[in-house]
């Protein structure tokens, strides 16, 4: 499904709003969307919320040879996904220019940037590595992506082990103006974007500018100190709650996605424990069993059929009554007869339903099979419903 | 790379050069007859050649085709004998994506789209040898095509890379400089207007030096135009005695 | 035969939240334990011509697993999901048009199945697609000893014989879905049967109630 454009009207609206200084949620220009950073129960997973949108990260790792030109290092792999929950306009298992920006900026800031100790993951040299592998999903795209993708991931890589990273911010140029995380509808109208990751003690880890917007020096220089104000508060932030999350759970204290849940919002319902009324199921069952097996018995089990060398057949219905006779019938047939039998398969179609076993069900299919080919001979000779229906009292 | 001496006592780099000195840069226009614009440019060791075809109706879906203006389809790809190590993949790889998006941005930029709505340019871009600076390699030797092709810029669109070692930024990183894991930042600038196409930055680098590093690629960039605008008058030059003629 | 035992029977304890993400038309997350189901859904929308149907709407379900590519084991998952919706919703109102049901996994501890099913169906009320009756989906595993255990967790589901997913519908009750694994008899079937009808029962009242919660501001 293609994502629907932005009309004219909006377009302008939004432009028109930007140059008054004004943005739709009612922001500053320079202000940050709410972020909220929770944690799952497992290590090295967490949910973070940039106003709406939304991602999900998790951090695994496992045992692998090095890579031969870097026999000492860990290996840090980065897999970001667009699932296509996060809008309709992003396909599965599709490389969109999007998708590669955006996975070689998280390696870019994240890797390059040499904010993760590689060297620290090295078991044995040459032999062992640990390969972190940080997969993040996007489950809603309401614009600045990078920034949550990157606070996730840092987010979930201090969880998954220790605290050895680095914090990243981030700047958007709106044509010739400057605005700090935009939202979906505000990215759409953007000339440029700039994204600037940096650390806590004011190191800039790395810079890309895209989407051809002609920058002056100025406005970059003027973007690094206001990202780095945005990184500070940052990483307070990720601080912040990786503490608490620890805190918590030393405490023995629930924690995980399920508590995180918002109970006051109307939305949400949450139930306790409950057991399973389980009394009567004993009985009821053994009465379904019992039910059916003596029913079984009742049915008489049809033995197979040999029709003809080389094949064989199970159940009454088998008896083929149309390879033969079909000859002989062809051309004698009144109608009346014709109604008579339809009638009769019809009836033992009833008889057969009721007894619920394997068997009977594969006659009342095969009797069904011989219903239509008659049927249709009907509609062939002449007007084939009405005369069953005439026939038949 | 702890051991290796990227600046020496005396100011000297690894290959010799002062700290904002350039690489030879060496380039040709007009190379192959039958596209549109082509050149071949050598900057140092990195070698690149660029293909220009257009503009022209948008090929495959129409879909993609801009009511308003060109679209620009960039492709990057690396020769297999490139690097030190053959290559597997020419392109199509995860940098090599990248770097083609980064150009086409670089001259989404740079080109007046708007003059050819409904229409296409493709540039193709390949390194024959990779020794540091492939993608401003590639930007330079793009605008001498694009020139080629007679297709109208906004400016020339030069790129130089620039790196920061011990306090001083060094300007045109070679291989051995870059893969130091050292700051290294790309620039692709419009020399008179001083307007940045594009920017680009790696490892760490503390903010307050982040003006003196632009400030020193910005000058080899304009640096490094007054060279492409040398080919592009010699190439002229060449072109009209032998049409006169 | 085999003992049933009351401490088995519980369910975990479990809520909903709907309406959770901005761009979707439905969505919801549910969680039974510590497992945990995001699930959106878009629709009815455009659908791609290959996959037009002339008379109903398309339904495609996609479980995202949280960790690398989605495998042999989501798709047969989504199959599982993808009938028991097709068998709900009323799909012949909305010719040649798409419905696209996203399941992204947050926390799998046991009982994925039926957390995705019901994580499912309340993202499709949130999106107010018309149904002919609601599902739910229930897993009971059978021990070694045959004791069934509703709601399993991972660990009790690794411990089990034989693991049963059904989902049931919201009007008789009868079973739409039925997804095994393991070995068990037929009397071990129909009491699991039994005891999924008697687990949906508090399901469907969850449904109900967290419904009438979310319009209890309306007048």
């Amino acid at each position: 499904m293609r994502d629907t454009p932005l009309s004219n009207c909006d377009r302008l609206f939004l432009l028109k709003a930007i140059e008054e200084k004004k943005r739709l949620d009612g922001r500053q220009t320079y202000d940050y969307r709410n972020i909220k950073i929770t944690f799952g129960t497992d290590y090295g997973c967490c949910i973070v919320e940039l106003g709406k949108t939304r991602v999900l990260c998790q951090v695994s790792c496992e045992l692998v040879p090095p890579k031969d030109s870097r026999p000492t290092e860990g290996i840090m792999f980065f897999n970001l996904e667009l699932s296509p929950m996060a809008s309709p306009a992003f396909e599965p298992n599709r490389q969109s220019e999007l998708l590669v920006l955006l996975n070689r900026q998280l390696e870019r800031c994240l890797r390059n940037s040499k904010c993760i100790d590689t060297e620290s993951l090295c078991v044995v040299s040459g032999e062992k590595v640990w390969q972190i592998r940080v997969d993040i999903h996007v489950l809603n795209h309401d614009g600045n992506l990078m920034d949550a993708a990157s606070i996730a991931a840092i987010s979930a890589l201090s969880h998954f082990r220790r605290p050895d990273v680095a914090i990243q911010g981030r700047d958007v140029t709106v044509g010739s103006y400057l605005l700090v995380d935009p939202c979906e509808r505000e990215e759409r109208v953007k000339d440029g974007l700039l994204v600037i990751a940096m650390n806590k003690h004011q190191e800039i880890c790395s810079i890309q500018s895209s989407g051809g917007i002609m920058l002056l020096k100025d406005q970059v220089l003027r973007c690094s100190k206001i990202a780095s104000i945005k990184v500070s508060e940052i990483t307070e932030l990720i601080n912040k709650a990786l503490e608490n999350d620890k805190k918590i759970r030393k405490e023995g204290g629930k924690f995980g996605f399920a508590e995180s849940m918002p109970k006051e919002r109307i939305t949400t319902l949450k139930r306790d424990k409950a057991p399973v009324e389980m009394t009567d199921v004993k009985e009821t069952a053994n009465d379904i069993v019992n039910r059916t097996e003596t029913t079984t018995e009742v049915a008489s089990v049809p033995s197979p059929v040999l029709v003809a060398t080389g094949t064989a057949q199970v159940g009454e219905g088998i008896v083929n009554s149309w390879g033969l006779d079909e000859d002989e019938e062809d051309e004698p047939l009144t109608e009346d007869r014709k109604t008579d039998e339809v009638m009769i398969i019809s009836d033992s179609e009833e008889e057969e339903v009721v007894i619920l076993n394997e068997e009977a069900h594969f006659t009342t299919l095969l009797l069904r099979m011989r219903v239509y080919p008659d049927a249709r001979r009907l509609t062939g000779t002449s007007s084939a419903f009405p005369t069953v229906e005439r026939a038949r009292p | 790379m702890a051991g290796l001496e990227l600046l020496s006592d005396q100011g000297y780099r690894l290959d010799g050069r002062k700290a904002p000195e350039l690489r030879k840069l060496q380039a040709r226009m007009s190379v192959f007859a039958q596209a549109d614009g082509s050149a071949y440019l050598e900057q140092g060791n990195t070698k690149a050649l660029a293909v220009v075809y257009g503009p022209h109706e948008t090929r495959g879906s129409r879909s993609k085709s801009l009511h308003d203006r060109a679209v620009i389809n960039c492709q990057y790809s690396m020769a297999t004998f490139s690097t030190a190590e053959r290559k597997r993949r020419p392109h199509g790889d995860r940098k090599s994506s990248e770097m083609s998006l980064h150009l086409k941005q670089t001259f989404e930029a740079a080109v007046l789209t708007e003059l050819y709505p409904r229409s296409q340019i493709d540039i193709y871009v390949k390194i024959l040898q990779a020794d540091g600076g492939n993608y401003s390699a590639c930007v330079n030797a793009a605008t001498l095509a694009l020139v080629d092709a007679g297709i109208p810029m906004r400016d020339y669109v030069c790129a130089c890379t620039a790196g920061f070692v011990e306090d001083t930024a060094l300007a045109d990183l070679c291989h051995a400089e870059e893969s130091g894991g050292g700051t290294s930042l790309a620039l692709a600038l419009l020399p008179r207007s001083g307007n940045i196409a594009l920017l680009q930055m790696d490892a760490r680098l503390h903010q307050d030096h982040l003006n003196a590093l632009m400030e020193a690629a910005m000058t080899a960039c304009k640096g490094l135009s007054k060279v492409l605008d040398g080919v592009v008058r010699q190439h002229l030059e060449e072109v009209s005695v032998l049409t006169s003629e | 035969m085999m003992e049933l035992d009351q401490s088995g029977s519980v369910l975990r304890e479990y809520g909903s939240e709907q309406s959770l993400l901005s761009r979707p038309d439905g969505s919801s997350t549910f969680v039974q334990g510590d497992t945990s189901i995001l699930a959106g859904v878009y629709g009815p929308a455009e659908v791609k011509v290959s996959k037009e149907i002339y008379d109903r709407a398309t339904v495609e379900v996609l479980i995202q697993p949280k960790m690398g590519l989605p495998s042999v084991r989501e798709r047969a998952r989504e199959q599982c999901v993808r009938e028991t919706c097709e068998a709900a919703l009323l799909l012949t109102l909305h010719p040649r048009s798409s419905l696209t049901v996203i399941l992204q996994v947050v926390h799998d501890d046991g009982s994925l199945l039926s957390c995705c099913l019901n994580a499912a169906c309340m993202a499709l009320m949130d999106a107010g697609l018309p149904m002919n009756h609601l599902f739910c989906g229930v897993t009971c595993a059978i021990s070694k000893e045959g004791q069934i255990t509703t709601d399993p967790t991972a660990r009790q589901e690794k411990e089990s014989r034989a693991l049963l997913t059904f989902a049931l519908d919201s009007v008789e009750r009868n079973v739409l879905m039925s997804s095994t694994t393991g070995s068990f008899s037929v009397h071990e079937l129909q009491q699991c049967i039994a005891v999924s009808q008697k687990a949906s029962e508090q399901i469907f009242q969850f449904y109900r109630d967290s419904v009438k919660r979310r319009y209890s501001k309306i007048q």
